[in-house]
């Protein structure tokens, strides 16, 4: 095998086990969904706002100083 | 929880049926008479001269106008702002009494005449309030102050956050972000131009002890900031990142804050910025440093979350898609945003997963090995470029192999997933959620 062949067949390999390692890590994250569904809410920085708020007063209202909490 | 499950399944049988249709492919491939596989392979040659079109496109597009936009000032000379408008400062955080007291003491030390920090606790179930309240009052110029409301999701506590500030620009973080000193005096140098509505920072990695850190260091750096400079010299940046992001007050009230209805709020604001005919800019020099993931799955999550989050703001104007006129640049920050968050990623999975199969089903190994060596050595003079250009550390370019080998495959596998299951329309768990449960 040359090396041409050789830089080939590492390319090619490498693109196939990262598309089924993503795949996997997909897969895992979703099962980590159903595993635990709180946890994409609370342990990820990026993750902790992403609920969707519908207010049913207005939000002026639901704001109050921590001095006076 | 049951359409919680259902919709997971859903998610792993796309999965499935890809898997499956692409072995179908290649038994068939395989199969085929050698008639079919010269055409395809025909077909093969021209899909990679159309992907390396519009691959060069993209590359020399983003890479020229970000050199522009960053020769533009050293030809121009350093701007100075002639004034330095009070500016208020809002913090949405949920649970971050971990690290909002590193954040809280990045901005006591802002270079600024007069600020106004406001941390709003969005119901947060740990010490976040405790936190906030200990650095109330007044240290040297900055002024903090704490509000507590119920949890109601970032959008809704930096609305909150706006509504209880009172000086003529917002500035707008995160919990886990810190600036340096110079932040908000280089972004408000931006303000001088009436029109400019808002200033979009740069972000930064702060967390590069791990592979997987530095690898987002550099894709910070020239997959997301590249654009973001590009996009700059246009005065048309399609998302004010959340982490570092300056408005003008005015601006912010015209458009009523921020929406609650996406996953992207930062992406979504912006785009109502654009369309009310302000001009959003970006200045590199407005620095905020952030932490990453260090764990794959997180990493997987965050993404795919940035990703929905962004389709659903284009599908919200999905109406102007075909419309360049009236708002030609509102158009162009959607047609971009489109490209770089969805077409893009799924373009350069396809081109990955058709050139490795002819290489394994044709032979056409050396036509592989080669696009992809040009691949890589774009990767790297830009990475060169864009490092260059942030004056960051030139150990970071080698990255750019590793960035190129399996990196951005990667991240763009989980983007055409998270494009899939958003083009599906499967939701996301938060529908039926009008609150976390926090206690």
């Amino acid at each position: 095998m040359n090396v041409v062949d050789l830089l080939i067949t590492i390319v090619v390999v490498t693109i196939l086990v990262t598309i089924v390692l993503a795949v996997i890590t997909y897969v895992a994250y979703k099962l980590r969904l159903s595993r635990h569904p709180g946890d994409d809410l609370l342990t990820n920085g990026d993750l902790r706002f992403f609920v969707p708020y519908r207010p049913t007063a207005p939000e002026e209202g639901s704001v109050t100083h921590a001095a006076q909490a | 929880m049951r359409s919680r499950r259902r919709r997971i399944l859903v998610s792993l049988l796309l999965v499935e049926v890809l898997v499956v249709a692409t072995a179908v492919f290649i038994i068939w491939a395989m199969r085929a008479p050698p008639n079919t596989q010269a055409f395809l392979l025909r077909v093969m040659v021209v899909s990679l001269l159309i992907f390396l079109a519009i691959l060069f496109l993209r590359y020399f597009t983003l890479l020229w106008f970000a050199y522009l936009g960053h020769t533009e000032r050293s030809v121009m000379g350093e701007k100075r702002a002639r004034m330095l408008s009070p500016i208020s400062i809002i913090v949405p955080a949920f649970n971050e009494a971990e690290v909002l007291r590193d954040a809280l003491r990045s901005l006591s030390r802002l270079d600024y005449p007069e600020l106004e920090v406001i941390v709003v606790d969005d119901g947060s179930t740990d010490d976040t309030l405790l936190v906030a309240a200990e650095w109330e009052g007044r240290q040297g110029t900055v002024e903090f102050k704490a509000l507590t409301k119920s949890n109601g999701g970032k959008a809704a506590a930096l609305n909150a956050g706006i509504r209880a500030s009172k000086h003529p620009f917002v500035f707008c973080m995160d919990a886990d972000s810190m600036l340096e000193s110079e932040t908000l005096r280089k972004a408000m140098q931006q303000f001088d131009d009436p029109t400019v509505g808002a200033v979009a920072g740069n972000v930064k990695v702060e967390n590069r002890g791990h592979l997987i850190t530095k690898l987002q260091a550099l894709e910070y750096i020239e997959g997301l900031n590249l654009p973001r400079r590009a996009q700059g010299f246009i005065a048309a940046v399609n998302i004010v990142p959340g982490p570092v992001g300056l408005f003008r007050r005015e601006a912010l009230e015209e458009v009523g804050g921020y929406d609650t209805d996406t996953f992207a709020e930062d992406a979504d604001l912006t785009l109502k910025l654009v369309g009310s005919g302000w001009k959003v800019v970006y200045e590199d020099r407005a620095i905020a440093w952030t932490e990453a993931p260090e764990d794959w799955i997180d990493l997987v999550q965050q993404r795919y979350r940035w990703t929905r989050g962004i389709l659903q703001s284009l599908k919200k104007r999905k109406g102007l898609f075909l419309y360049p006129l009236p708002d030609f640049p509102l158009w162009l920050s959607i047609l971009e945003m489109g490209f770089e968050a969805v077409v893009w990623p799924i373009l350069n999975v396809y081109a990955h997963l058709f050139f490795a199969l002819s290489a394994l089903l044709f032979g056409a190994g050396e036509l592989l090995l080669y696009w992809w060596i040009l691949l890589t050595l774009l990767d790297l003079v830009a990475a060169f470029v864009t490092v260059s250009m942030e004056q960051e550390s030139l150990s970071l370019v080698p990255y750019a192999f590793a960035y190129r080998f399996f990196f951005i495959l990667f991240l763009d596998v989980v983007k055409t997933f998270a494009a899939l299951e958003e083009l599906f329309n499967l939701g996301m768990g938060w529908e039926k959620v009008r609150r976390v449960a926090t206690s």
